[in-house]
């Protein structure tokens, strides 16, 4: 089917362009350009890449062929001057000869050159850092000695960011450390692997830090009720949780089975709306931990659930509930993932395109500066056929002189 | 991820195609908005192999670099349709061989 619809869109461009070559009158070519363009942006959509197909739409088939049009119509250049003997007739077989060698290297290139389609190097993995670590206000957390998250509250999570794939060493500080003096907290060896998203999570205690690495799983659900949910153990009393849907001890479903202390499960989908969450302790239901009352689950989103264990002023220790949002990263190719991009890592190259943009501008301005400034003259010889005697006066002048009169 | 059902090599296939023939448009068309036009679809075959390749990789650098190409095409179709009228206004002609401005 989309193999169909390529070769048809495909026929459409090659003809639109090989008549856009051709015909004589220039409105003509201009108009199979057009069509042209509407099967690139075709391909554009095909390729994923729709927002750029609508921007192709907007900006070449509409604003740029705007151009092409006025400025055609305004010379009546397709009627004044047909395409006479070229000056240089050896151009001809010349330019066929030249561009069928190229097609044909190309053609072998894309033949021989073995363009891997197996190897497809699909999204990079993304990390982000989750500060769940009691006794500490904030924390610093560097993988392979880089920072990737800088004096981070506790119960905040830091931003998702792409990380090239590969092994690192994570390790976790306290606020305000030396990576290079002091002793980190926690370490931990992690594997980055393509289409992960991985949420380190601090948790335990300042003397006895521990640091989940918590796969999340950010792809988009396809039903409308259901949440995705990864869930942190750090609760230090047990050895293992369980997480029911529910208040009560026989009733409800049971969500999270046997997590121990300081693992992380797999996502796993949970119906949306508002629920009690109540922890037991290690399988058997009858030693309820703590729950949670009504908390919103909100459909089609991602959530990061760490239960913890925090102190508290008066040296008590309280189970504590963090509920993180993890939402699904921009689509390849939708326009939140451009601007991200455009915004972020490109930002220098784009301001130099805006002053391309205004340099060009300017330019244009002053090339047709003349013709802005009215001259009467050049005007006359412009709006007349030149076989005609001289005109009559100016419009302006006229409509002038009846007011005046 | 699924392999796609129209593989890349047809895309760059095409886009080497279409660029030919917009270079055949520069070098043998003589009105110079018509060679204009070929650049534009030069540009465009350029495009599609980036879209391509940027859906081969995964990688969204190539789209973003298309979204540069077409801002730098705006700016030389401005850019070169004033010259072209320009040129127009002086020499009476968009004869691209009819223009010789070092001669005389």
């Amino acid at each position: 089917m989309e193999l169909t619809l390529f070769i048809i869109v495909g026929a459409v461009a090659v003809a639109s362009a090989v008549l856009m070559l051709i015909s004589q009158r220039a409105v003509h070519s201009a108009l199979f350009l057009v069509v042209n363009f509407a099967c690139i942006a075709f391909f554009f959509l095909m390729l994923s890449a729709a927002f750029l197909a609508m921007v192709q739409i907007v900006v070449y088939a509409g604003a740029i062929m705007v151009l092409f049009l006025f400025v055609i119509m305004l010379l009546g250049s397709e009627r004044l001057y047909p395409e006479q003997h070229p000056r240089f007739p050896w151009m001809v077989p010349a330019a066929i000869a030249l561009a069928l060698i190229f097609l044909l290297a190309v053609s072998l290139a894309v033949i021989q050159g073995e363009i891997d389609l197996s190897g497809r190097e699909v999204a990079q993995p993304y990390v982000r850092v989750v500060n769940a670590l009691d006794q500490l206000d904030a924390v610093d957390m560097y993988l392979d000695g880089e920072r990737i998250a800088d004096d981070l509250a506790y119960g905040e999570a830091s931003e998702f960011g792409a990380w090239a794939r590969g092994r690192y060493d994570l390790a976790l500080f306290g606020p305000d450390a030396d990576p290079a003096v002091d002793a980190p907290l926690a370490t931990t060896k992690v594997d980055l692997n393509r289409g992960e998203a991985l949420s380190f999570t601090a948790v335990g205690t300042r003397g006895d830090a521990r640091l989940v690495v918590a796969e999340e799983d950010l792809s988009e659900t396809d039903r409308s009720d259901v949440l995705r949910v990864t869930v942190v153990n750090g609760i230090r009393s047990v050895e293992m949780i369980d997480v029911v849907r529910g208040s009560g001890s026989s009733e409800g479903a049971v969500l999270i089975d046997n997590l121990a202390y300081g693992a992380a499960s797999e996502p796993a989908l949970i119906r949306g709306g508002t629920a009690d969450l109540s922890v037991f302790s290690d399988g058997i239901r009858r030693d309820r931990l703590v729950t949670f009352a009504d908390r919103a689950l909100t459909p089609e989103q991602g959530q990061l659930w760490v239960f913890t264990t925090r102190a508290q002023s008066d040296n008590s220790f309280e189970d504590v509930f963090l509920s993180l949002e993890s939402n699904a990263l921009p689509s390849f190719g939708s326009p939140a993932s451009i601007g991200l991009a455009l915004f972020a890592r490109y930002a220098l190259p784009m301001e130099m395109v805006a002053l391309v943009l205004l340099v060009a501008m300017i330019g244009t301005l002053i090339l047709t500066k003349d013709m802005l400034v009215v001259r009467r003259p050049v005007r006359r010889r412009l709006a007349n056929p030149p076989a005609e005697p001289q005109a009559p006066a100016a419009p302006e002048t006229a409509s002038r002189t009846s007011l005046e009169g | 991820m699924e392999a796609p059902e129209v593989a890349t090599e047809l895309y760059v296939l095409l886009s080497a195609i279409l660029f030919i023939l917009g270079t055949l448009g520069v070098l043998l068309r003589r009105n110079a908005i018509l060679v204009f036009m070929s650049i534009e679809l030069m540009l465009n075959a350029a495009n599609l192999a980036l879209a391509a390749f940027a859906r081969q990789w995964g990688n969204l650098d190539g789209q973003l670099l298309i979204f540069f190409v077409m801002t730098i095409a705006a700016a030389e179709v401005a850019i070169g349709l004033a010259l072209i009228v320009a040129i127009f206004r002086s020499k009476k002609s968009i004869n691209i061989d009819e223009l010789h401005l070092f001669k005389n």
